[in-house]
């Protein structure tokens, strides 16, 4: 703030002809067009101070960022949400499903646009006999809304659609599977 | 002697870890000193990166990406004002009887410039999703393991530097005619080095830098312990971290 001061009074000091308001002689910064031109760096005691702080401070830095690999999920002690933790061993079926990387069971509601909006129920990451969870599934939500259900299924990419909104059903199906 | 690479999938991998509902696959681990094979022990691969269904249209799609991302066109044709001349109306308007035109290099006359075509230089970039990138990975390292076109070995240390030893490694092995050898280092060392450098058909090449098109392009891929895990490691990560958009994002072309 002094050197401000000093470099503002100079100013005034070399044009007294005409008058300027403290606003425009307040030059916080200025870029010279040469290094000479430019004022030098001045001792310590002009700039704001500093201290440096322990290097073991950084772990409160590295706690507020969020982790990118999704940690385990802790094996004891229930959840609140009715998220339910995957099983250890897996269902006697010729099929299975995995969860995904965030433990989560992979059935989606799609929106396929084709004029009207159309809810698709998807459900991927399945392994094995395909056809047979199919068949099971379908059978299960018939039962369920006592209509028929339209599917599809993609052996390649190895998931299934069915036509509507059965999401809530599809994984009420699946955790009771054992998936 | 089982090799194990637990430590790397423990710590990359969250909810793929262990792999419960697939059997890792086991493959032998051979060596490089002799001309023979000699079996050093057993390695269990991770079934998420060696054991996926191949998808071939991941596959194409990676081979496509690769092959056109760094394509410039440099097909130039000119347009009616690149055209010399026709700057000036070559009849008057009206009383000559016929058809009216503004220049002679209008597109409708022979020798005219060309409306649509080609401008040079025209690029052909884009990027591939982060994940089928990441799956066409998956599925060709799976689909190398599963037609028996891929080997471990312990490293890249052979006894000489001359080029016929590796030819007859080549042979006696049965490997295919182009063998890709992937090491974790870029700095190989000096006896295959020397070793391959005649031969073209055989290439060596660090784990960042192992692509679809060269895995597909050489017969047979030989992996150093060193790359296997490093392969593992960074593909596990990959699979289970959960900002893989920011990745992408300097590449998007229609963004800032």
């Amino acid at each position: 703030m002094a050197s401000v001061a000093a470099r503002s009074f100079v100013f005034r000091q070399q044009m007294n002809t005409r008058r300027f308001d403290f606003a425009s002689c307040l030059k916080i910064k200025s870029f010279y067009s040469s290094y000479s031109a430019n004022p030098k760096e001045k001792s310590p005691e002009n700039y704001t101070q500093y201290h440096e702080v322990s290097s073991d401070n950084w772990k409160f830095v590295e706690r507020l960022k969020p982790p990118t690999v999704v940690p385990s999920f802790p094996k004891n002690g229930s959840c609140f949400s009715d998220w339910t933790p995957p099983p250890d061993t897996p269902p006697n079926l010729p099929y299975f499903v995995k969860r995904t990387k965030n433990f989560m069971v992979p059935v989606y509601l799609n929106f396929e646009a084709v004029r009207n909006q159309r809810k698709i129920t998807m459900v991927k990451h399945i392994e094995g006999d395909i056809w047979a969870l199919e068949k099971a599934i379908k059978s299960h939500l018939e039962e369920v809304t006592k209509r028929q259900v339209v599917s599809q299924v993609h052996e390649v990419a190895m998931y299934i659609k069915f036509r509507g909104d059965y999401v809530l059903h599809v994984k009420k199906w699946l955790l009771n599977a054992g998936f | 002697m089982i090799l194990s690479l637990y430590g790397a999938w423990q710590k990359n991998c969250g909810g793929a870890f262990p792999p419960k509902f697939k059997a890792p696959r086991q493959v032998w681990v051979s060596n490089m000193d002799t001309v023979e094979e000699e079996k050093l022990g057993l390695i269990d691969l991770h079934p998420e990166v060696f054991a996926e269904r191949p998808r071939v249209d991941i596959i194409h799609e990676n081979v496509r990406w690769q092959q056109l991302y760094r394509h410039v066109s440099y097909a130039n044709t000119k347009m009616r004002y690149e055209v010399r001349g026709g700057g000036k109306k070559p009849r008057q308007q009206k009383g000559s009887g016929r058809s009216r035109h503004g220049s002679i290099r209008s597109p409708i006359w022979r020798g005219g410039g060309i409306v649509h075509g080609p401008r040079s230089p025209t690029p052909y970039f884009y990027m591939l999703g982060f994940n089928t990138r990441l799956n066409g990975l998956r599925s060709t390292l799976s689909a190398k393991l599963a037609q028996d076109d891929l080997h471990i070995v312990d490293s890249l240390d052979i006894p000489t530097d001359d080029p016929s030893y590796l030819e007859k490694l080549v042979e006696e092995r049965g490997w295919g005619p182009a063998v890709l050898f992937v090491d974790d280092n870029d700095i190989m060392p000096l006896n295959i080095t020397a070793a391959s450098d005649s031969h073209g058909h055989y290439n060596l090449m660090p784990v960042y830098g192992l692509n679809v098109y060269s895995m597909l392009k050489h017969h047979t891929l030989v992996l150093t312990l060193a790359a296997v895990e490093r392969l593992e490691e960074r593909l596990l990560f990959h699979l289970n971290r959960n900002d893989a958009a920011s990745a992408g994002q300097k590449y998007r072309l229609d963004s800032v």
